[in-house]
């Protein structure tokens, strides 16, 4: 007697928890939603590459020369010049432009040549770091200059050589207000 | 308990310099690029200078493979008599590999003289030079000067162009007889030097 009462009391149970279940939508009250559109974050961009393959020599006379069949002389003075084309995009975009400089394999006196430091210009004048955009890709010209001193006597440094390597450029962004 | 204290203030330290090293690094974690140029390498010429002996058309570097001098011997083949000269030359030719301009001007000096075999005949010699286009200007007597202390200097020599540098030996008329037979060396310093090419001189 006992267990027929315990079962017909769970299967009331059982009956009220269905019909709970089945009957949710009662559950529902007022709801609403709104969609928003934050837009697109897009990233700027920091570059720097050698606007053409190779740089261009030229002689005293302004005359370019092919630097591969070229022989100095005392006397000469060369000068070499390499384009960059640096782009910055970005609303707080600001860049340093710096080269590593010249690490030569020199095989003439260093007392009978002259070698400048790569110097960096934008239209003619010093680079002023920080670079900052511009709304388009900046040119920067590296110009080196090499001169064989007229002074070299005898017969000082004949057939030598003086490979500049590879001179690095490179382009570092810095922060300004509003970055950390 | 020291060495418990002692380890746990190194572990701080340790933590700390962590902590700072990772806020530096944390400023350089900007964007950065870099292009590379390679200018290639710089030659210099050489500096060659041949020479052709007339007559006897010994040919020769002006500097040897082993940095020396070169000596060209010219030897006059014609007997040398009272009054009369003999001739020779030297064909100096401007044979650089430079790129640019390269002009050069050969020089030769004043001529020593040394009696060979203990002779007396040098005293009535004297040299006299001239520049010219061609060895076979040489043989013709007008245009010769004594060879002084200064030298002959011919005209600018570009590159791959040539210049002669004529010898007159003349045996004065006034030699004795005792002199007949006897010979001499007669050495020339012939030097060769880059005329300046630089615009505002060198």
């Amino acid at each position: 007697m006992k267990n027929s009462t315990l079962i017909k009391g769970t299967a009331a149970i059982a009956v009220g928890a269905a019909l709970l279940l089945g009957g949710g939508g009662t559950l529902a009250a007022w709801n609403a939603e709104a969609n928003q559109a934050p837009g697109t974050i897009v990233a700027g961009d920091l570059n720097v590459v050698n606007a053409t393959t190779a740089g261009v020599w030229k002689d005293r006379n302004n005359a370019t020369i092919d630097i591969t069949t070229y022989k100095v002389v005392p006397g000469d003075k060369l000068t070499y010049t390499q384009d960059l084309t640096v782009t910055l995009v970005g609303n707080k975009m600001a860049a340093d432009i710096s080269t590593t400089g010249i690490t030569a394999t020199n095989g003439f006196s260093s007392a009978n040549v002259a070698v400048s430091a790569p110097a960096l210009t934008v239209a003619g004048a010093a680079v002023a770091n920080p670079l900052k955009p511009t709304g388009s890709a900046q040119t920067v010209t590296a110009t080196i200059t090499f001169e064989f001193l007229s002074g070299t006597a005898g017969r000082s440094d004949v057939t030598a050589s003086y490979n500049f390597n590879n001179i690095a450029f490179q382009l570092t962004q810095v922060t300004q207000s509003g970055l950390s | 308990m020291r060495i418990k204290r002692t380890l746990q203030a190194a572990g701080l330290i340790a933590a700390a310099v962590m902590m700072g090293l990772l806020t530096v690094q944390g400023t350089y974690a900007l964007w950065s690029a870099t292009a590379v140029a390679a200018p290639g390498s710089v030659s210099s010429a050489s500096f060659t200078v041949n020479l052709t002996a007339t007559p006897s058309g010994q040919v020769t570097t002006m500097t040897l493979l082993d940095g020396r001098p070169a000596n060209l011997a010219l030897t006059p083949d014609a007997a040398l008599l009272p009054g009369m000269s003999v001739y020779a030359g030297v064909v100096v030719t401007n044979s650089t590999d430079a790129g640019g301009t390269f002009n050069t001007v050969a020089t030769a000096g004043q001529p020593a003289m040394a009696n060979l075999s203990g002779g007396a005949l040098s005293q009535y010699l004297s040299v006299s030079g001239k520049a010219a286009a061609s060895a076979a200007d040489c043989s013709a007597a007008s245009g010769y000067a004594p060879l002084g202390a200064s030298g002959l200097a011919t005209p600018a020599v570009p590159k791959s162009g040539s210049t002669v540098i004529c010898f007159q030996v003349t045996l004065s008329s006034s030699a004795p007889s005792t002199v007949k037979g006897q010979a001499v060396a007669i050495t020339l310093p012939l030097t060769v030097r880059q005329l300046c090419g630089v615009p505002g001189g060198c």
